[in-house]
Formats: structure tokens, C-alpha cells, sequence
């Protein structure tokens, strides 16, 4: 069901008379029979993961067992806990030795609080100018695809991100503030000199629950959902990243990361040990550190085996997806009715139904209700980190997922959002869209207060 | 004019839209509780939980004098009082694991405390390297170079029998700078819930009113159960289990200072404090709600709970040697425990989602 509204929006008093008359008939009535606003009510988005549906508001929400896994797949996922909650340590050692000797954490759960989100940067990617051989990223010679700013006792960080806020300040339409914080990143303290032209992108740890579900959908309702050369005419180009597949070694659709340029989650979950704690893998079995002057040279690779990778990326594909919560509250409603009509969900795809997850059939065959569209759109020069990745541009992010981002406070202790970290809450993540999402920030920006605030509470149900 | 026609076309919208808000919500199935659990929730936050936190840091206080006297005055019975000083610093810490949700977790605290294992190579490298051992140097350092494993392998030695003249000056300075750093992390987490601090616990105590962080009191009450289940499992499935099932002493968790059976009984005694209610003061606790639903499921949770911590104690010599020498001894402990973790998951769990 959409609702394109959008057209009417330039003009603007209509738009709030029409508006207005429409809640008026809403409300009169909205306590008993109205079936205008109550047809936004469906009981089913409740089960937002399907039968991997958890429904708790607890600071658990994130981290737990989907309810419908079979005792293997049960035993397996608490296996794969563990290892999400292993801490490595400087090799040799006789427990979770090989960590660095240059990394960004010391284990996976640090950055993704509660298998959450984190609420500051944590990874930095950097890349000159080119690509590599597969078409991604081109390392920076002397550093890699990504800035460690940690290392083990005697070895350099390869250099520190120094961030600094410059609050900016703003007025809605009808005259309310607002602010947003506009980070600038500057490099400093590296180990030896950066090559000129390095561009950096500053990331923080997304929310790592529900990604079976994602990766089970098929290919085939990816490629037909993208519209990368804007056919329909909607101002909004959807479009699908090809990424290098290691295990394969093909070009594959990209699914994970801010930018998804991640092809699984076996790679994405190597790509993080490897990138982010320095511990080599059977996918990537070379140190991040290699052939710098300060790599370890041990020998010891893969520092992790293939299980321990594989029960790892198990856990992240079979974590439960927290339920939505007060979907029938009459403001939840109504926010859920704007968020279709403004164009939110445009990119913000309400629902898929999954396809076969092989060996997992706790997640094949599932309808789910996680708000992405799984592409990647332009979200405009405010956003942009002017780093290519594959086939996304500089201002190009793949739509994250809406599922369970009501349960960040409660669940990470903190309301901070976007790739990194910027948004002080959903309000200023709103805001901070542009390009493609210009037209629907235009429009929320044009809402009443009441009404921005009825579509903050429909996310906040989420 | 314009202007003043969207004004008010607007504020009309607003006060529409607000208005269903106070009017439907006897109609909000979610809203309905048919249990007051406020007494309960305010009793375990502001007693049980943040009185645990306030004695951590009382006893990590303590532990601070203790490692500063040994340097002091190196004897075999200022050693012994030092390593006191860190059970005693240990046990308020390990009754505080069946409740390891809010600050401890989402404040990045816990890795400070208590990461596991401990970073030996790097150990020895600052030990060896000319760094001021300050409490900010240590403060900088990541989790497995300080908190309480640090502080027992410096203790105890990797072997536990460490004497006093074994100490160097580096070791006696890095304990002395590591307590501190320890110190005032259990002096950020008891602040964190202290009212007079950042008081995280009226989250817990207020839960389901406006602005609060859980959206009813079941929410809050499900986070209460599902720390004591949490522990439960840790303590039956992973600290028993992983050294028992593969006979592995490195997976000990605190076997420097062979303090494993300690822990453990600690760990019960978080589930007993929390369903109890009682810490220093006794109150309202998880069995209020329990007794007044079914008081036979009521006696059964005592019992194993009760169980579980003496089945641990009868747990012959040290854990350590007794998952060599009398694992029957280890596995009916640890089955004790799993059968608190099974009530507590199956039949006490359900009682509260049902509301």
C-alpha cells in the first residue's frame, strides 16, 4: 500500500488543510470504529522477524536466541555467543591468542553492545584514489583498507581519527529548533606518513541481530525491487552493489556493511575479525598488518579455524528479531500512515518474505517486516563520505533496516544513530537525509509537531 | 497571515492528535497490568542492586589500602590480607552478575572489570618497558590488562604460589595503579545507579511511566528474570561446564587465586538476593510475586537455589583439582544449578509473561 503524497506537497497550505481536514474525520472517531486510521493497524507486523520473533522490550531485545531454533541449531548459536564475546589477547597465549598486532577492538561485542549498535565511531576505513583488482577500494599503501588505531604493547597504532562536532543550528517550517551535530574527521598521529589523497570513512557498529533473515532473501527480489536508472519516475534510484565474493571468487551482490559491500556473513564476520582485531581467518588468512614494517610475522594464520568463524557467523544469522511494540496506539497508527505517505518507505521497505536459508530452515520461507530495501540509494552531499566502495558512489549508503531501533535505549543504553554516530536521536537521523530522501525529509520537515512526533513514536514502536 | 493561518491550522492538528492519546488508553491491551510489580522493581533497584555496587566499591576502597601496604611493608601476612582483600572485592562483584543489564553493560563498564583472559604477553611487556605505572596509564589500557584477573594473576602468579619475595617493584606499582583504575570504575558503576549519581534505577523502579526506559513494568521485571536465567546458564553451561566437559584448567575463569567455588556460590547468591529481595535490607523481591501465584513454585526455587550453593561447597578441594579428581562431585553441582535455570526459565519466566 503507498501513498503518494508527495506531488501535493509543493503546495504547502493545501497540503496542511487537506492534512488537517483528514485528521479531523481520523480522530472524531478513532477510539471506536474509524476505520480510516485503523486499517494502518495490522496485527501480523508484530511478528517483525517471523518465527525468530522475540517478544521483550528488555535490554536483551538484541541478543537472544531466535525462539524457533532447533536444539543443534540451539547448542550451535551458544557456541557462536561465546566466540561474538571472546576477547583476544596478544599471542602466544594459551586462550584467544593473535589479537592485532594492530586492530580497532578485542572482540566483536565491544563495538556491538548487546549485539547492538554502538554509539561512537569504531572503524575507519581509508582507500586512495583507484581500485583494486576486483573493483573495491584501493588500500592505502602503508595502512590497508582500514586506520587500527589501537596495537598490542610495542607496536604503533597506525594513527588516531580525531572527531570534533560542529553543532548547526535550524528552524522547521513552523518556526520549531532544531540542531544537528556535523562531525569533521581529521587523521593525525599516523606511523608513518598517510599518501596523499587517502579518503577516510568512519563507521559504527550496526546492530547485528536479524541478518540470517536478510541474507535469505533471494537474489532475485533484490534485482527486481532496484531501479537504478530511476525507470518509474519516483526520483529514487535503488541499486544493487556487486562486491568480490572470496569464497566463490565471483562478483556477488553485496548485502552487509553501511555501504553493503559485504556479499555474506561469513565474510562479513571475517572481514571484522581480520579488519577490527587483527585475527586472521580461513576466509582471510593474511594479516591487516601484512607487509608493513610492524606486521608480527608469526606464522601462526589462520589464528582462528573455520568453526569458530562459522559458529560466529552462525550467531548473527540466527539471533532473534525483537516484535514491535503499542502498534495500535492511535499515534503509532498515524505515524506509521505518514511514514508510507511522506516516502519513507519508499527505501525503507516495510516487508519481504525470505527465501531458502541453506541449512537454516528456521529461516527460510519467512515474512518479515525489516524496513530496508536492501539497496543502495544517494543520500545526498550532507551524509556522504566521498569514499567509493564497489559500485556505491561517495554518497551512496545501502537503506539500514528500522526493525528494533525503538529498542536502542533500552537495549544500548543510547540513542545515537546513522553510519557514524552522528544523529543524537531518530529526529536528527531524519534529518540528516538527503538526495534521494531529500523530497521526504522536505515533507517531514513540513509536518506539524504533533505529526513528526506520531512518526517518531511509529519508530519508536519499532 | 498565511503564516498565522498555518499556525493555527497546526496547533489544531496537534491538539487533535493528543487528544486520542489520554482518551484510548483504557482501550491499550498492552497498557494492562494486572500485578503492581513497583514495589518489587523499586525494592531490587534501590536496595539489591545499586546497595551491591556501593559495597563493590566500598571493598575495591579497601583493596587499594591493602596493595599499598604490601608494597610498603612486603611480608607473607600483608600478602594474605591483600589477596583477602581481593575476594572480598570479588564476592560483591560476583552477587552482582545476575543483574548484568543497564550501566555494566551498555557503559562499556564490565571489560574493565572483568575481562578474561588476561593479556599475559603485554603484561609482562609493560612490566618490562620503562612506563609510568600511573592509574591513567592503566586507565588507557585495554580490559585484559587490568581489573580483577590482572590483579589475581599478579596476586597469585600464574601457578597461585606466588610468595612475597617473588614481587618486583614494577609488579608492586602496577597492582597499586590497577586497583585504583578498579576502583574508580566500581566508583563510575555504583554512580550510575546511585540516586544521587546518575540513578539508573529509577529506570528500573519507574518502569512503564511516561519517559521511562522500559515500557512496562513486565518489561522491567523480564529483564530482572532474565539476569538471574542469564546467570544461571554462565555459571551451569559455561564456567562449570567448558573445564569440566573438556577437562581444561585454562578455561577456569578464577583459577590463580583458586576462587572458583567462591564465585560460583556468589553467583547463586545474586539469583537468591534478587528473588529474595534481600541485600543488607530485606524487602520485596521476585518471590512476593512468586508466593502470590504459587507457593509451591515458590518453595521449589528456594530449595534449588539453595541446593545449588551447597552442592558447590560440598565440591571437594579446589575446583581446579576436582574436575580431575571427583568430577561426579562437579557434575551434580552443575546439574544443580541447570535445574535452577530450568524453573526459573519454564515456570517462574512464564508467571510474569502471562501478565
Amino acid at each position: 500500500m503507498r501513498f503518494n503524497f508527495i506531488t501535493i506537497i509543493a503546495k504547502r497550505s493545501m497540503l496542511i488543510l487537506s492534512m488537517s481536514m483528514l485528521l479531523l474525520c481520523m480522530f472524531i472517531y478513532s477510539c471506536t470504529t474509524d476505520p480510516e486510521i485503523t486499517n494502518w493497524y495490522n496485527e501480523d507486523e508484530y511478528a517483525a522477524g517471523g518465527a525468530t520473533t522475540l517478544y521483550e522490550a528488555t535490554s536483551g531485545a538484541f541478543s537472544t536466541p531466535a525462539p524457533n531454533l532447533s536444539a543443534t541449531a540451539f547448542e550451535k548459536h551458544m557456541a557462536g555467543d561465546v566466540s561474538f564475546e571472546s576477547i583476544f589477547v596478544t599471542a602466544p597465549a594459551t586462550n584467544n591468542a593473535g589479537l592485532g598486532p594492530i586492530f580497532n577492538d578485542v572482540s566483536c561485542v565491544r563495538c556491538h553492545t548487546l549485539d547492538g549498535r554502538g554509539d561512537k565511531p569504531s572503524v575507519f576505513r581509508v582507500s586512495i584514489p583507484g581500485t583494486d583488482a576486483h573493483g573495491g577500494p584501493n588500500p592505502a599503501p602503508g595502512f590497508g583498507g582500514q586506520l587500527q588505531d589501537k596495537a598490542v604493547f610495542g607496536v604503533l597504532p597506525e594513527g588516531k581519527v580525531d572527531i570534533n562536532y560542529v553543532e548547526e543550528f535550524y528552524k522547521y517550517p513552523d518556526g520549531s529548533n532544531y540542531s544537528l551535530l556535523r562531525p569533521v574527521y581529521a587523521i593525525s598521529d599516523t606511523y608513518i606518513s598517510l599518501p596523499p589523497g587517502t579518503m577516510l570513512s568512519v563507521r559504527a557498529a550496526p546492530p547485528v541481530f536479524g541478518l540470517g533473515l536478510l541474507e535469505a532473501i533471494t537474489e532475485a527480489d533484490i534485482l527486481a525491487a532496484a531501479d537504478e536508472f530511476d525507470l518509474n519516475g519516483d526520483g529514487i534510484s535503488g541499486k544493487v552493489n556487486y562486491v568480490w565474493d572470496v569464497v566463490s571468487a565471483t562478483a556477488k551482490i553485496g548485502r552487509f556493511g553501511w555501504k553493503a559491500n559485504q556479499p555474506h556473513l561469513d565474510q562479513q564476520t571475517a572481514g571484522a575479525f581480520s579488519g577490527d582485531m587483527g585475527i586472521t581467518s580461513t576466509l582471510f588468512p593474511t594479516e591487516s598488518a601484512y607487509g608493513q614494517i610492524q606486521d608480527d610475522g608469526m606464522g601462526d594464520d589462520p589464528e582462528i579455524d573455520f568453526e569458530f568463524l562459522d559458529i560466529t557467523s552462525f550467531y548473527t544469522k540466527t539471533l532473534a528479531v525483537p516484535a514491535p511494540r503499542g502498534l495500535e496506539k492511535p499515534n503509532v497508527m498515524l505515524g506509521k500512515q505518514l511514514f508510507f505517505e511522506i516516502g519513507c518507505e519508499n527505501c525503507h521497505r516495510q516487508k519481504w518474505t525470505t527465501g531458502i536459508a541453506t541449512g537454516i530452515p528456521e529461516l527460510s520461507n519467512q515474512t518479515i517486516y525489516p524496513y530496508t530495501d536492501m539497496l543502495l540509494h544517494d543520500m545526498g552531499p550532507g551524509l556522504a563520505d566521498n569514499r567509493p566502495d564497489y559500485l556505491a558512489s561517495g554518497s551512496e549508503w545501502k537503506t539500514r533496516p528500522l526493525w528494533g531501533i525503538g529498542l536502542t535505549a533500552v537495549a544500548n543504553g543510547h540513542t545515537r544513530f546513522l553510519h557514524d554516530a552522528r544523529a543524537r536521536n531518530l529526529e536528527e537521523a531524519i534529518l540528516w537525509h538527503g538526495g534521494e530522501a531529500e523530497k521526504a525529509t522536505t515533507a517531514f520537515k513540513n509536518l506539524s509537531a504533533g505529526e513528526r512526533a506520531a512518526l517518531i513514536a511509529f519508530l519508536e514502536a519499532l | 497571515m498565511v503564516n498565522t493561518q498555518k499556525i493555527l491550522l497546526s496547533s489544531l492538528i496537534l491538539s487533535i492528535t493528543l487528544l486520542p492519546l489520554s482518551s484510548c488508553k483504557e482501550d491499550d491491551p498492552t497498557d494492562i497490568e494486572t500485578y503492581d510489580f513497583q514495589p518489587i522493581l523499586n525494592h531490587l533497584a534501590q536496595h539489591v542492586i545499586t546497595e551491591t555496587y556501593v559495597d563493590l566499591h566500598a571493598k575495591s576502597i579497601s583493596l587499594v589500602s591493602a596493595v599499598t601496604t604490601l608494597q610498603t611493608s612486603p611480608t607473607a601476612i600483608n600478602l594474605e590480607a591483600a589477596r583477602q582483600a581481593w575476594r572480598d572485592t570479588r564476592k560483591p562483584w560476583e552477587q552482582s552478575e545476575g543483574f548484568l543489564f543497564g550501566p555494566v553493560s551498555t557503559k562499556g563498564i564490565d571489560p574493565s572489570i572483568d575481562s578474561w583472559p588476561v593479556n599475559v604477553v603485554d603484561l609482562e611487556a609493560v612490566l618490562g618497558s620503562g612506563a609510568v605505572l600511573s592509574k591513567e596509564y592503566i586507565d588507557g589500557l585495554e580490559g585484559t590488562l587490568k581489573g580483577f584477573h590482572t590483579i589475581e594473576f599478579l596476586l597469585w602468579g600464574e601457578d597461585g604460589e606466588k610468595t612475597v619475595d617473588l614481587f618486583t617493584a614494577r609488579e608492586f606499582e602496577y597492582l597499586i595503579a590497577t586497583c585504583q583504575s578498579l576502583e574508580s570504575n566500581t566508583n563510575e558503576l555504583q554512580n550510575s545507579w546511585n540516586v544521587s549519581g546518575e540513578n539508573f534505577q529509577s529506570e528500573i523502579a519507574e518502569a512503564g511511566e511516561d519517559g521511562s526506559m522500559y515500557v512496562s513494568q513486565k518489561s522491567a521485571m523480564q529483564e530482572i528474570i532474565n539476569g538471574m536465567i542469564g546467570i544461571a546458564d554462565e555459571v551451569a553451561n559455561g564456567k562449570i561446564y567448558d573445564p569440566l566437559s573438556q577437562l581444561d584448567v585454562t578455561l577456569e575463569e578464577s583459577r590463580f587465586s583458586a576462587n572458583s567455588k567462591a564465585d560460583f556460590i556468589d553467583n547463586i547468591r545474586s539469583i537468591q538476593n534478587l528473588y529474595a529481595g534481600l541485600y543488607m535490607i530485606s524487602g520485596d523481591g521476585v518471590t512476593t510475586f512468586i508466593v502470590s501465584e504459587n507457593s509451591e513454585l515458590n518453595a521449589l526455587v528456594e530449595a534449588q537455589m539453595q541446593n545449588a550453593i551447597d552442592l558447590i561447597d560440598a565440591i571437594p578441594g579446589t575446583f581446579t583439582e576436582a574436575i580431575f579428581e571427583n568430577p561426579d562431585a562437579v557434575t551434580a553441582a552443575q546439574e544443580s544449578v541447570r535445574q535452577l535455570q530450568e524453573t526459573l526459565q519454564s515456570q517462574v519466566k512464564p508467571l510474569i509473561d502471562a501478565i
